[in-house]
C-alpha cells in the first residue's frame, strides 16, 4: 500500500514536470544559451572601458532578446550564426588586406554590395516559387520557396554586417551601421520582411500566404534596384552631423522591423478578404483551397501588428530620446514625427477595436490592408513629398 | 419628492456624461479624429513667416487659415481639446475600471461562482475517468500546476472544483498603458508652456512683432519672467559675443526670455569630411553669471548638448557673424583708374562712390568643396574633390532699382594651365550663376587685364587704319611688355586667348564694375537652441511604463482554468474549462493540448492500476 502510494506520488511528481517550459529545451537551446552568455562576458570584457551606460542597456537587452527569440524559435539560432561567421569572415578577409578587386568570395558574395544583390536575387526568384506554390499547391515547389527566401534573409543581413565594417574601410571617420539612407533602409526592410515572413510561416504553418507578402518584398527589391543602378545610391557616404548618434543604430532598425510587421499583417489581410470571397462564391477557387482558415489568417495579423506596435512604440520613444539630444525637442510636430503619431494612434485604434469590442474577420482584414497605406506614407511618402526634419530618405 | 426626482435625473445625467466618456466608440473616434487632424500640419508648412503664406493663398483664405490655425496646428486651442478629450476619456476609463482589475487580480481564485464554473467557460470539454476522484483530483492538480496554472482544490456540493489561473497581473497592463498616457499627455502640455500661453490669453504677454530693433527697444510686455518653468527659445550669437536671453517665435513676433546666466560663444568651428560635406559643428561657449564668474566652460556639439542646471543648450545652426571683409573695386568704364579699396562686414551695404550702386554683402563662405570634375575636365577626376577657397556673395543694386547677384571667388582659379578670377552671376534669383572668366596676371590679381582693357578703350579710334586683329593683338603686347614683361610666350598667348574670351563674356554683365576679395577676418555667429524642460524626466518614465504595459498586455495574457470533478459509480466525470483574455485561438491550442494530457494521464493511469490488481 505504501509502496502504490509512493508511486503514484512519483509519477505525479512526474506529471507535473512534464508540463513544464523548462523541459522543452533542448542540449542545442542550452548550448546557445551557453554561446551567447559567454559571447556577452567576452565583450564586456574586452569593451569594458567603452562601454557607457545605455551600451551595457542594449547589450542586456539584445542578450536577452536572442535567448528568447532563438529558444522560442529555433531556424533563428542557425540562421543567426550563419549570418555572424560569414559576416565575420568578410570582415576578416578585409582585415588581411583583400579587397573585392583582388579577392573573388570578396567581390562576388561578401562585400556588402554583392550580398545584397545576391538578397536581391533570392527574393524575387523566392516570389516567383511562393506564386506557383499557391497555383500548384506543391509541396517541393513550397520547400524551393522557403529556401529561396532564406537565402535571401541570410544574405541580406550577411551584406550589411560586411557593409557596416566597409563605410569605416579608406575613411575610418565616415564609419556608420548601414541605416542612414534609402538604399540602406530598404535593404533593411526587405530582409527584415522576408525574417518575420518565415516566422509567421513556421509558426502557422501555412506556405501559401508568402504568394501574398512576397510580391511587396519584389517589389521593394526593385526598387532597390532601381536606385542602385539608376540612382547609385550604394555608394557609401558619410553622413551629416545630426546622424551621428549612438541612438540611430537603435531607432532605425527598429522602426524597419517595426514596419515589417504591419506590412505582413496588411498582406494577410488582403489575403483574408481575397480568401474570404473565393470561399462565400461557392468555394471551390485556388484561393479558397490554398489559404488557411479565416480563423488562422486573423490570429496571425494580430500577431503581427501586436509585435509590430510594441516595436514602433519603443522605437518612436528611441527616436524621441535622440531627437531631444539632436534637436532640442523630443516632440518637434516634423511631419515624419506626426505620421509616425499618425500610424501609432491608428494601430491603437486597431487593438482597441478588436480586444474591447471583440472585432474580428472582414472589417478588421480591411482595417489592417488599408493601413498599408499609412505605412508606407510613413515610410516612404512623406521623405518624397514633404519636407522636414527627417529628410536624409530624399531621392 | 421633486428634489429628488431631479436629485436622480442629475445622477443619472452625469452618470451617461460617463458612460460617454468612457465608451470605446468616442476613444476609437478620437484617435482616428486626431490622426486626421495630425495630417494637416504635415501637408501644410508649419510655422513659415505669414508672407509666404499670403502668396501661397491669396489675402482672403490667408486670414481664414490664419484665423481656423493652420499656420501652427499643433498648437490651436481646438486641436488641443481633442488631446484634452483623449486624456479625459483615457482618465474615465482608468478610474472606472482600476478598482474593478485591481480587486480581480488581488482576489484569491477561492470564489468559486459563475466565472470558474468550466460548464460556462469558452472553452471546456467533459472527460470521464475510471479513478476514484481522490486519484483524479490529483492528477489535475499536477498537470496544471506543471503547466503554471497554481491550482487550488475547492469542495463544492458533492465533488471537487480545481481551479488555476496564470497570467493574473495582465490586467496590470491596462492599467500601466493608460496612466502612461494620462502622464506624459500631462508632462507634455506642463513642457508646451501653459503658463505663457495663459499669460496672452489674458494680454499680460504680447509678442513683438519687430524683428529689427536692438533688445533694449523691445516692449516689456514680450519678456518672459526670469522663474519660466519651461522654455524653448534660439538665439544667434556672434563669436566673441554673449547673450544672456533667447528668443522664442510666437505667430508673426517673438517673445524675449532671459536665462539665468550669460553665453559667450568664443569660437564656431566647421570640421568637413575629405567630400567637403560637414562632419561636425563645434560651438566653444561659456557660461558666466551676473558677476563675470565663469560656471562652465565647454563644447555644443550636435547631438551633444550642454546642460547646466536643468537648462540644455543645442547647436543648433549656424550664419555668418559678420565677417570683415576688405575688397579692391575696378571700374570697367574706367579701367585705367586703378582699384578702389572697400571694407565692410557681412551683412552691411556699401554705396559705391562715383556710381549709382549700393552693394549689399550678403555672405561669406570659408571653404568652397566641389567635386574636381567640376572644374578639371581630366578623366579620372571623378570621385576627387577640391577647394575653391574663400568665397564671398554680394547683391548690386542701382538707384534704377535693377539689381544682380554675385558669388566671387577670392583665390585664383586654374584651368587648362590659365588662372582665373572666376564670379557667378545671376539677375534672378533661383535660377544658376552664369560665370565669368577673367585669366589673372603673374602677380594673381586682374590688375593686368584692367590695364589691357583700359589701353584697348583709351587707343579706340587713334590707329583706326588698322585691321582689328592685328590692332588688338598689337594693343596686348604694349601693355605686357609694360607691366609684365617677365611672361613667357607661350604663357602670353595663352592669356591672350583668355583675355579676349572675357572681353566677349563682358558684354552681357550687367554692372560697370567688379569687386575682387583681397582680405577677411571671418568671424561665425552660431545659432544656440537652449530649453528648460523639467517635466522631460516625467514624460520618459511615462514611456518606459507605457512600453512595460504593452509588453504585460500582449505577451502575458490572464488564462483561467477551471475542472470540476464529480464521483460517478465507477469512476469520474471530469469537466474542465478554460478561459483567456487574448488571442483565444492561442488559447485552445493551448486547452486541447492540456485536455489531451488530462485524457492520457487519466485514463493510462487507470491501465496501469488494472495491472497492478491484476
Amino acid at each position: 500500500m505504501a509502496s502504490s502510494q509512493a508511486d503514484e506520488s512519483l509519477s505525479l511528481t512526474k506529471i507535473e514536470s512534464e508540463g513544464r517550459w523548462v523541459n522543452r529545451i533542448s542540449k542545442l537551446d542550452l548550448l546557445w544559451f551557453a554561446g551567447l552568455t559567454v559571447t556577452v562576458g567576452v565583450l564586456v570584457d574586452v569593451f569594458n572601458s567603452q562601454f557607457w551606460f545605455w551600451q551595457y542597456v542594449v547589450l542586456g537587452t539584445w542578450y536577452v532578446t536572442l535567448v528568447a527569440v532563438g529558444i522560442h524559435w529555433r531556424a533563428f539560432q542557425a540562421a543567426f550564426l550563419t549570418v555572424v561567421s560569414a559576416a565575420l569572415l568578410g570582415i576578416w578577409l578585409y582585415s588581411i588586406g583583400q579587397t573585392p578587386a583582388n579577392d573573388v568570395i570578396l567581390c562576388y558574395v561578401l562585400q556588402g554590395y554583392a550580398g545584397v544583390m545576391w538578397m536581391i536575387g533570392f527574393l524575387l526568384a523566392a516570389t516567383g516559387a511562393y506564386l506557383i506554390y499557391l497555383l500548384t499547391l506543391s509541396e517541393k515547389v513550397g520547400r524551393v520557396a522557403t529556401g529561396l527566401t532564406w537565402a535571401g534573409v541570410l544574405m541580406g543581413f550577411i551584406g550589411l554586417g560586411v557593409r557596416w565594417r566597409e563605410t569605416y574601410i579608406g575613411h575610418p571617420d565616415w564609419g556608420h551601421v548601414p541605416v542612414t539612407n534609402l538604399w540602406e533602409v530598404l535593404v533593411v526592410f526587405c530582409a527584415a520582411t522576408a525574417l518575420f515572413y518565415l516566422y509567421y510561416e513556421s509558426r502557422f504553418k501555412s506556405r501559401s500566404l508568402g504568394a501574398f507578402v512576397m510580391p511587396l518584398v519584389a517589389a521593394a527589391a526593385g526598387f532597390l534596384i532601381w536606385l542602385t543602378f539608376v540612382q547609385h545610391m550604394d555608394r557609401i557616404a558619410p553622413i551629416i552631423p545630426a546622424l551621428q548618434s549612438f541612438w540611430m543604430k537603435l531607432h532605425v532598425p527598429m522602426m524597419f522591423v517595426a514596419y515589417a510587421n504591419f506590412t505582413i499583417a496588411s498582406l494577410v489581410g488582403l489575403a483574408y478578404i481575397l480568401g474570404d470571397r473565393s470561399r462565400r462564391s461557392g468555394g471551390g477557387g485556388i484561393l479558397a483551397r490554398a489559404l488557411p482558415s479565416g480563423e488562422v489568417m486573423d490570429n496571425m495579423m494580430s500577431k503581427a501588428i501586436a509585435l509590430g506596435f510594441l516595436l514602433f512604440t519603443i522605437a518612436t520613444i528611441l527616436g524621441a530620446v535622440w531627437a531631444a539630444k539632436a534637436w532640442g525637442g523630443f516632440w518637434s510636430w516634423d511631419p515624419k514625427e506626426t505620421w509616425a503619431l499618425i500610424v501609432w494612434l491608428n494601430y491603437a485604434g486597431y487593438l482597441h477595436a478588436r480586444t474591447s469590442k471583440g472585432w474580428r474577420g472582414k472589417q478588421m482584414a480591411w482595417w489592417s490592408f488599408m493601413s498599408l497605406w499609412v505605412v508606407t506614407f510613413c515610410f516612404l511618402g512623406v521623405n518624397l513629398f514633404l519636407s522636414g526634419l527627417h529628410s536624409y530618405g530624399k531621392l | 419628492m421633486a428634489k429628488q426626482i431631479s436629485g436622480d435625473a442629475g445622477y443619472s445625467r452625469a452618470r451617461l456624461a460617463i458612460n460617454f466618456l468612457g465608451s470605446m466608440r468616442l476613444a476609437v473616434s478620437l484617435l482616428v479624429l486626431l490622426a486626421i487632424a495630425s495630417v494637416i500640419g504635415t501637408v501644410l508648412n508649419q510655422q513659415q513667416p505669414y508672407e509666404d503664406y499670403v502668396l501661397k493663398f491669396g489675402s482672403f483664405w490667408f486670414a481664414v487659415f490664419r484665423d481656423v490655425g493652420l499656420y501652427n496646428v499643433y498648437r490651436t486651442n481646438w486641436y488641443l481639446a481633442i488631446v484634452g478629450f483623449l486624456v479625459l476619456s483615457t482618465s474615465t476609463c482608468l478610474i472606472r475600471n482600476t478598482p474593478r482589475m485591481l480587486r480581480e487580480m488581488l482576489e484569491p481564485d477561492l470564489v468559486v461562482g459563475s466565472a470558474y464554473d468550466p460548464r460556462w467557460m469558452v472553452n471546456n470539454v467533459k472527460i470521464t475517468s475510471p479513478l476514484a476522484i481522490q486519484s483524479a483530483s490529483n492528477m489535475v492538480v499536477a498537470v496544471m500546476r506543471g503547466r503554471g496554472y497554481r491550482p487550488k482544490l475547492h469542495e463544492s456540493n458533492g465533488g471537487v472544483v480545481v481551479t488555476g489561473r496564470k497570467g493574473r497581473y495582465n490586467r496590470l497592463g491596462y492599467i500601466l498603458t493608460h496612466a502612461a498616457i494620462i502622464v506624459f499627455c500631462a508632462a507634455a502640455l506642463y513642457n508646451a508652456d501653459i503658463p505663457v500661453k495663459l499669460d496672452m490669453l489674458l494680454g499680460a504677454v504680447r509678442p513683438e512683432n519687430n524683428f529689427h530693433i536692438p533688445l533694449s527697444e523691445v516692449t516689456k510686455k514680450a519678456w518672459l519672467s526670469d522663474n519660466n518653468p519651461a522654455y524653448r527659445g534660439t538665439v544667434t550669437v556672434p563669436e566673441g559675443q554673449s547673450t544672456q536671453v533667447v528668443y522664442e517665435l510666437v505667430g508673426n513676433g517673438y517673445l524675449v526670455q532671459p536665462l539665468p546666466f550669460r553665453i559667450m560663444l568664443k569660437r564656431f568651428h566647421v570640421a568637413y569630411y575629405s567630400t567637403g560635406m560637414p562632419k561636425d559643428f563645434i560651438s566653444k561657449i561659456v557660461l558666466y553669471n551676473n558677476e563675470g564668474t565663469v560656471l562652465k566652460e565647454a563644447n555644443v556639439r550636435v547631438n551633444h548638448p550642454l546642460t547646466y542646471h536643468g537648462v540644455q543648450i543645442f547647436q543648433a545652426s549656424f550664419v555668418d557673424g559678420g565677417s570683415l571683409l576688405k575688397m579692391k573695386r575696378y571700374m570697367f568704364n574706367d579701367p585705367g583708374a586703378g582699384a578702389v579699396d572697400e571694407q565692410a562686414r557681412v551683412g552691411q551695404s556699401i554705396n559705391l562712390s562715383g556710381t549709382t550702386y549700393k552693394l549689399k554683402l550678403k555672405g561669406f563662405s570659408l571653404d568652397n568643396v566641389v567635386p574636381a570634375d567640376a572644374i578639371e575636365s581630366q578623366p579620372g577626376a571623378a570621385h576627387k574633390h577640391i577647394n575653391l577657397g574663400p568665397s564671398f556673395t554680394y547683391i548690386a543694386q542701382s538707384k534704377s532699382a535693377s539689381s544682380a547677384e554675385f558669388k566671387t571667388y577670392m583665390q585664383p582659379i586654374t584651368r587648362d594651365g590659365q588662372s582665373y578670377f572666376v564670379q557667378g552671376v545671376r539677375t534672378a534669383f533661383g535660377t544658376p550663376y552664369q560665370y565669368l572668366f577673367i585669366p589673372t596676371g603673374p602677380n594673381g590679381s586682374i590688375g593686368l587685364f584692367m590695364k589691357y582693357l583700359s589701353a584697348l578703350q583709351s587707343q579706340v579710334g587713334v590707329n583706326s587704319g588698322e585691321s582689328t586683329k592685328r590692332y588688338v593683338l598689337h594693343t596686348f603686347k604694349l601693355v605686357v611688355n609694360k607691366y609684365a614683361p617677365s611672361m613667357t610666350t607661350e604663357a602670353e598667348a595663352l592669356y591672350f586667348q583668355s583675355a579676349i574670351s572675357a572681353i566677349l563674356q563682358l558684354k552681357a554683365y550687367p554692372v560697370p564694375f567688379v569687386v575682387t576679395l583681397t582680405g577677411f577676418d571671418h568671424r561665425w555667429a552660431a545659432g544656440l537652441e537652449v530649453t528648460k524642460w523639467p517635466a522631460t524626466v516625467v514624460i520618459y518614465w511615462g514611456c518606459a511604463v507605457l512600453v512595460l504595459g504593452i509588453f504585460i498586455l500582449f505577451y502575458l495574457p490572464q488564462r483561467r482554468m477551471s475542472v470540476a470533478l464529480r464521483a460517478l459509480a465507477d469512476g469520474t466525470e471530469v469537466i474542465v474549462g478554460g478561459a483567456s483574455s487574448r488571442n483565444p485561438y492561442e488559447f485552445t491550442k493551448e486547452f486541447e493540448g492540456l485536455v489531451a494530457r488530462l485524457k492520457s494521464v487519466l485514463q493510462s493511469q487507470d491501465d496501469r492500476k488494472e495491472n497492478n490488481d491484476g
